[in-house]
């Protein structure tokens, strides 16, 4: 037994699990404390907090939600300005059986809110359009996976789902292995708002279809715009190509094999994806992953960080005719994807976590590799800086283009570097620090003008600055210890042990078969992504599987603000924003 | 931590002439090509299918089945692989020896077009029977070659570690991951290869045919 990487004594000692039993969240007192302050101030009554939550929750009756949304973006002391997500929950067994959730974030305290409206299938709720433009796609995306209609929403129809599709798919009584066919004829034609006037009377309007596959998409997204001579006057999105039913499948599979299908929504950075769902399920189960692999998490979410900022500007500028800058930009990402190759065994998709940790330490030269790596990031990234930053192409071709304000940014939901090119300092990892990031020494940054130049800008700066976070990590060393926490709930026993004891074969068969079992309760956590906040919510009923997963994806709420970037201008400028908006349709389409 | 304001410089007069800029990134382009032009080795393309990359030992390739001493699988179809396969991919069937009244499984089928290569059925295994290989030439023809069989997945006894990937883990590895190639410079390999022969010639006949 002398190679065992965990100490642990089996047969194990500590609690019982935590089975059926409810969740308290770390910080519930204080999250209380902070809801009683919010509704006395809103107050009028609107809001009646629902305590045991990790952030101040409150429940809303339908009449007095537009109200309570616009008092709490318009106080002054707590300014939650953002609308952050909007999803549903079902409790079929529940007379109004939908929970609507509206998830509200503060840039200035940094602080999340959750509203809870209750409503039933018929009963339609109010449009929040009027409040935050950003919950847009968001409320359309309610009302196509549980058919919750809302009054007042200018272009409520499917979104995620394709027109031929019946029924409602997040609801609890829709099979989940139910297959629509969409045949030729189903098929909507797009029908551009016109937003501009038309300059040129003389002109015939002209509606041109892109995508879904154009090779400036870069993924599948299908656009409609019309045209004014050359001027983009309306336009159109269509997404849904890539939709797989992440939050449905992951109602039927554990909470360990969730991990693989979050690999699977940002795809170039799909280490932070992981790393957001398993912190959000270690919050929930009340443990936090051993100070070894929270270290290699951080390493590793900044190096796939570095990956995706290099998948987007390279990409980027092939869709302006530098493809030089790609080979420069991804021979260190395939260094990067070798790193990762080296710690788990896939290049692009490498589930390198479980719940509690990691499934298998770093081979032994991780660090020497990582130093390499970043030795040799900062040269390719010059080059290209030398090639195209002061290019005066380059700067006719992104100067003012897609432009978008910071009130509207943050109307919108931008999070990340498309929000922080506006002018706005947010960023996850310095408003709510998670794997360590306060103890490091970097800097956010930050641009005007939030056009496609500024993106450029920013992103190049983040590359640096992750280049800077990796290379103190790197100098701290790994702490010592195990990579996965020392209980046999959640972590599977040794192998050897499984093959030679009889205690430890149990635990691993009861955790296989029966999974982990967390909590009831619900929490909400959230990282900075590539490109933006990404945040799980899940809802666990004490069984293996969970509940409700959602996920809160950047680019869904970047990317439905496209058309009003976009309008006004010509398509050659439509490509050049696109590619530095940075959407990747596994996260768009979930 | 701190905030850094990103300065958008107007072009001088210099950049905006627009030759001089070219200029310098024509020097940039050049450069490249020198180094590279001299330093061919160091060149991060791979002449596939001619060389070959070597991936690390913790590769997640095509699955294998191992066998006992005695050519019998180790598999005793507890379905635990199928139960931890994210992508349900894995069908098994059990049966039982007459003789030794073990169970062991009349039918393994792996749909290699829907599995994702996670590993989690690697970890999942209680009798140290499935491995994933380092072999990730997997195309295929027609759909029906994609579902592989014991035929095609059980291994001979004694098979070396050489081609081997993703394994239990947890202690149980004889060593600790090392590292395959590393991009520009890596370890490539040169043909013939003679451990690589796949374990069963009749590799992806597709079916059932077990």
């Amino acid at each position: 037994m002398s190679t065992l990487t965990r100490s642990s004594s089996l047969p194990y000692t500590g609690p019982a699990p935590t089975n059926r039993l409810p969740y308290v969240p770390h910080n519930v007192e204080a999250a209380n404390a902070r809801a009683e302050a919010i509704a006395q101030k809103i107050g009028g009554g609107m809001l009646s907090p629902v305590p045991g939550h990790d952030a101040p929750t409150f429940a809303v009756t339908r009449e007095s939600i537009l109200d309570a949304l616009r008092a709490l973006r318009d106080d002054a002391d707590f300014a939650f300005t953002m609308p952050l997500d909007l999803f549903g929950i079902d409790y079929p067994d529940r007379n109004e059986r939908f929970d609507v959730v509206y998830h509200l974030l503060s840039i200035k305290n940094a602080e999340r809110i959750r509203l809870i409206v209750r409503t039933d299938a018929d009963t339609p709720l109010p449009s929040s359009l009027g409040v935050f433009e950003g919950f847009d796609w968001f409320e359309r995306e309610v009302f196509d996976m549980f058919g919750v209609r809302f009054e007042g929403h200018y272009n409520l129809r499917r979104i995620l789902c394709h027109e031929a599709f019946q029924g409602h798919a997040l609801r609890k009584d829709y099979d989940p292995g139910k297959r629509w066919l969409l045949t030729d004829k189903d098929v909507a034609k797009l029908d551009p708002i016109i937003t501009v006037e038309p300059e040129h009377h003389d002109f015939e309007q002209v509606t041109l279809n892109l995508g879904p596959s154009h090779p400036a998409t870069h993924g599948t997204l299908r656009m409609a715009v019309t045209l004014d001579g050359e001027k983009i006057i309306g336009m159109d999105t269509e997404i849904g190509y890539l939709h797989r039913c992440f939050e449905k499948m992951c109602e039927t599979h554990t909470y360990n094999q969730v991990v693989p299908f979050t690999d699977r929504l940002n795809y170039c950075s799909a280490y932070i994806n992981n790393v957001g769902y398993a912190m959000t399920v270690e919050k929930l189960l009340g443990i936090e992953a051993p100070a070894r692999a929270q270290h290699i998490r951080l390493i590793l979410s900044e190096f796939s960080r570095i990956a995706d900022h290099f998948v987007c500007i390279g990409a980027n500028l092939v869709d302006l005719g530098a493809l030089t800058n790609f080979w420069y930009l991804f021979q260190p990402r395939e260094e990067i994807l070798q790193l990762f190759e080296n710690c788990c065994g896939a290049r692009l998709l490498p589930s390198y976590v479980r719940i509690g940790g990691l499934p298998i330490d770093v081979p032994h030269n991780f660090l020497e590799h990582a130093q390499r790596i970043v030795d040799m990031i900062p040269k390719y990234v010059d080059d290209v800086d030398r090639l195209i930053t002061r290019n005066r192409i380059f700067h006719e071709r992104t100067n003012g283009v897609g432009p978008i304000s910071a009130e509207d940014a943050i109307r919108f939901g931008f999070t990340g570097p498309c929000l922080r090119a506006t002018g706005v300092p947010y960023d996850v990892r310095v408003a709510n620090p998670y794997l360590g990031y306060e103890t490091y020494d970097w800097d956010v940054p930050v641009a005007d003008g939030g056009d496609t130049y500024a993106r450029y800008l920013v992103r190049m700066e983040e590359i640096r600055q992750s280049v800077r976070i990796i290379r103190q990590a790197i100098k701290r060393g790994l702490p010592d210890g195990p990579v996965m926490v020392d209980d046999p709930y959640i972590a599977l026993p040794p192998k050897e042990r499984v093959y030679n004891e009889m205690e430890s074969l149990i635990y691993h068969f009861k955790l296989i078969m029966h999974g982990i079992q967390p909590p009831i309760g619900e929490t909400y956590f959230q990282v900075e992504g590539a490109n933006g906040e990404v945040g799980f919510y899940v809802v666990s009923d004490g069984t293996k599987n969970p509940y409700r997963v959602r996920v809160r994806p950047p680019c869904f709420a970047i990317y439905q603000a496209f058309r009003h970037m976009i309008v006004g201008q010509t398509v050659p400028d439509l490509i050049a924003a696109l590619g530095s908006l940075n959407i990747i349709a596994g996260e768009l389409d979930h | 931590m701190g905030v850094i304001k990103m300065e958008r410089k107007k072009l001088s007069a210099m950049e905006r002439l627009y030759l001089p800029e070219i200029l310098k990134g024509m020097g940039v382009t050049i450069r490249h090509l020198v180094k590279n032009l001299f330093n061919m080795k160091q060149l991060p393309t791979i002449q596939y299918p001619e060389v070959k990359r070597v991936y690390s030992e913790r590769f997640r390739g095509r699955h294998i089945l191992t066998t006992r001493e005695d050519g019998t699988t180790r598999c005793v179809a507890c379905y635990m692989c199928s139960t931890a396969c994210p992508a349900e991919c894995i069908a098994i069937e059990a049966g039982e020896d007459e003789r030794t009244r073990e169970k062991f499984p009349v039918r393994y089928d792996i749909d290699l077009l829907r599995c994702i290569f996670c590993g989690y059925c690697v970890d999942a295994c209680p009798e140290d029977a499935i491995y994933m290989t380092r072999d990730y030439e997997m195309a295929i023809d027609t759909r029906a070659r994609s579902v592989v069989g014991l035929r095609d997945l059980v291994v001979p006894p004694n098979m070396p570690v050489g081609p081997m990937g993703w394994r239990p883990y947890y202690g149980s590895m004889t060593k600790v991951g090392t590292a395959g190639g590393t991009g520009a410079g890596q370890e490539l390999r040169q043909p013939p290869f003679p451990d690589e022969a796949p374990p069963n010639p009749d590799l992806f006949r597709g079916g059932n045919a077990s």
